[in-house]
């Protein structure tokens, strides 16, 4: 073998089946969901079948339109999770980050950050069970607590079914936020710092002229990585809610789901769904390198 | 570092933001695992918040027994051993051909492979099912094992890539002048030197695949190939639940992670950072 053949043969070989099964099982049905949302396809054989036919947008078209307003109400919830982490989560890991990083404390640094990265570890699906037992029903926590203040108090889902489902979501990522700080915030030099000390900087002059200006990539990245997780969420809300009561915590992953695999399938929807969440996570890796070239440098 | 201007009143409000978050963190798990020692008629008949007066065993028995749950455990140390496995090599000697062997079509492919990293599962699950239906491997583990390594590999490549550039060219060249072919110094040289980012994405593929539930609720139907994950809500009911037994599959499923975690817990953690810095 001559070493050009056997330079082209070893590529073939080391990438070809990283290639093979990526492209079949993730980049096919990419596509495949594309050309499925453009049909009426509604189960049966997929391959060969003559009654498929393409009908152009008119799924998307009743996705949009229809009187429901399933989209925008599962929309609507994706963006209450957004809203969770850049209000909630990334402020509160920034601010436990600043306080690891900075050494403000003296003993313990590991186990608050082993404790406070926890939840992240668990399947979301067991924390959606745990927290339904814990705070969504008429044997709950939540309402022991309750019937210490009324003791007659009886368990009803509440006005705003949201909200339980946000702070959980809120108690998972903190820690999340939190370690990507915390690592970004380790990277900035120690000499800066302490020159800016010399010069008689105090904490909130460190805090608020070094720390913030320096971490300014990381919390657009963050919050881009909170936009990318609402789409991904899904698990926490099946088990904790399914979505009820009456679609009112139902978020586009799981809408999705519901329109493929329960009661009548209508896979069309259900792809044009998919879709429109495959071009929000498209939008945002363009908004992620553009930000990555504006703010260049500061976190590779 | 800062032992000078730190007044004592700051120093409190610190500890006390760390501990209350601490015990935020953990109270919910905490809380669990001592339910899971009671049964049902105590969970429903006594404080909630208290702790058991007789530590009752007869979950466990019941749930890991009679509830399947020995079953289900092999079956995601399988899932999860196999995944990893293939995950790790495959990646590896995708990242060294990326690195180290030049093509014009690198670009390309190793593209392919950074895209996939902010791609949700959820956008590609129908089209899998349907696949995975007409090619009949519903419900076998080849079903389940494909997707899992395959949704492992966009990280698993974009971390080996990334590790193999920075080992320097001359290592590679100095081999090839000696006569070693390409797969040789892969095998040889290239994939012991990897074991640093070896280990940290089998910490990270490991953790996926162990927590992972949507694929395998939609892909596997009776108990026989399911995993935990798939498995935890059986306890709960819509008309009524044995929350003794749902506690304590919840507690089974999560002590192997756990004791994972703390065991790995640095890896884990700077594998995170790693990973969310590229978004």
């Amino acid at each position: 073998m001559t070493a050009k053949s056997e330079r082209r043969f070893s590529y073939a070989l080391l990438v070809l089946p990283a290639v093979l099964i990526y492209l079949a099982v993730v980049a096919f049905p990419t596509i495949f969901s594309i050309l499925l949302s453009l049909t009426n396809y509604n189960g049966g054989k997929i391959f060969g079948n003559p009654n498929i036919k393409f009908v152009g947008f008119n799924s998307y078209i009743w996705m949009f339109t229809e009187p429901t307003g399933n989209f925008y109400s599962s929309l609507k919830n994706n963006m209450y999770i957004v809203a969770v982490s850049v209000f909630g989560q990334i402020p509160l890991g920034f601010i436990l980050a600043y306080i690891l990083s900075r050494k403000l404390i003296k003993r313990g640094t590991t186990f608050f950050q082993t404790m406070i990265f926890l939840p992240n570890v668990i399947s979301p699906i067991i924390i959606g069970v745990l927290f339904k037992a814990f705070f969504v029903s008429p044997h709950s926590v939540y309402m022991e607590l309750v019937r210490l203040i009324d003791p007659e108090a009886v368990f009803t889902i509440g006005a705003r079914p949201m909200i339980p489902v946000l702070i959980v979501i809120l108690w998972m990522f903190t820690g999340f936020y939190m370690i990507i700080f915390l690592a970004n915030m380790q990277r900035i030099d120690p000499a800066i710092i302490e020159a800016a000390r010399i010069d008689g900087a105090n904490e909130s002059t460190i805090l608020f002229n070094i720390m913030l200006p320096a971490m300014t990539g990381v919390i657009i990245t963050c919050s881009i990585l909170a936009i990318s997780g609402s789409l991904r969420t899904f698990d926490l809300i099946y088990a904790m809610t399914m979505g009820g009561p009456a679609g009112q915590t139902r978020v586009l992953s799981l809408f999705m789901y519901q329109s493929a695999f329960q009661g009548a399938a209508n896979y069309p929807l259900a792809n044009a769904i998919s879709t429109v969440m495959v071009l929000i996570s498209i939008v945002l890796i363009i908004v992620t390198r553009q930000m990555g070239k504006i703010f260049g440098g500061k976190e590779e | 570092m800062d032992n000078r201007s730190v007044s004592l009143m700051t120093k409190t409000i610190v500890y006390a933001v760390m501990i209350l978050f601490a015990v935020l963190s953990i109270y919910p798990i905490f809380w669990l695992v001592i339910q899971s020692f009671k049964s049902n008629q105590v969970y429903l008949t006594t404080n909630k918040l208290s702790l058991p007066a007789e530590w009752f065993l007869g979950n466990y028995s019941f749930v890991w027994i009679r509830g399947g749950f020995s079953n289900f455990f092999v079956n995601s140390v399988i899932y999860s051993v196999v995944t990893v496995s293939v995950v790790v090599l495959l990646s590896n000697m995708a990242g060294f051909a990326f690195a180290k062997i030049k093509y014009r079509i690198t670009p390309l492919l190793h593209g392919l492979f950074i895209v996939g990293i902010l791609l949700t599962i959820q956008s590609i699950l129908i089209p899998l099912f349907l696949m995975m239906n007409a090619v009949n491997l519903l419900n076998t583990r080849l079903g389940i094992l494909i997707p899992y390594i395959a949704l492992g590999l966009p990280m698993g490549v974009y971390l080996c890539t990334d590790f193999i550039r920075g080992i320097h060219d001359e290592l590679v060249e100095a081999a090839r002048i000696d006569g070693a072919g390409f797969l040789r110094i892969f095998a040889r040289i290239i994939f012991p030197m990897c074991a640093p980012v070896s280990v940290t994405l089998a910490i990270i593929t490991f953790t996926a695949t162990w927590n992972e539930f949507i694929l395998m609720n939609l892909m596997t139907a009776g108990d026989k190939y399911k995993s935990i994950p798939a498995a935890v809500g059986r306890f709960a009911g819509s008309l009524g639940s044995d929350y003794g037994k749902l506690f304590t599959s919840l507690t089974i499923s999560l002590l192997p992670i756990l004791i994972f975690y703390l065991i790995f817990r640095n890896q884990i953690t700077k594998g995170v950072a790693a990973g969310a810095v590229k978004g």
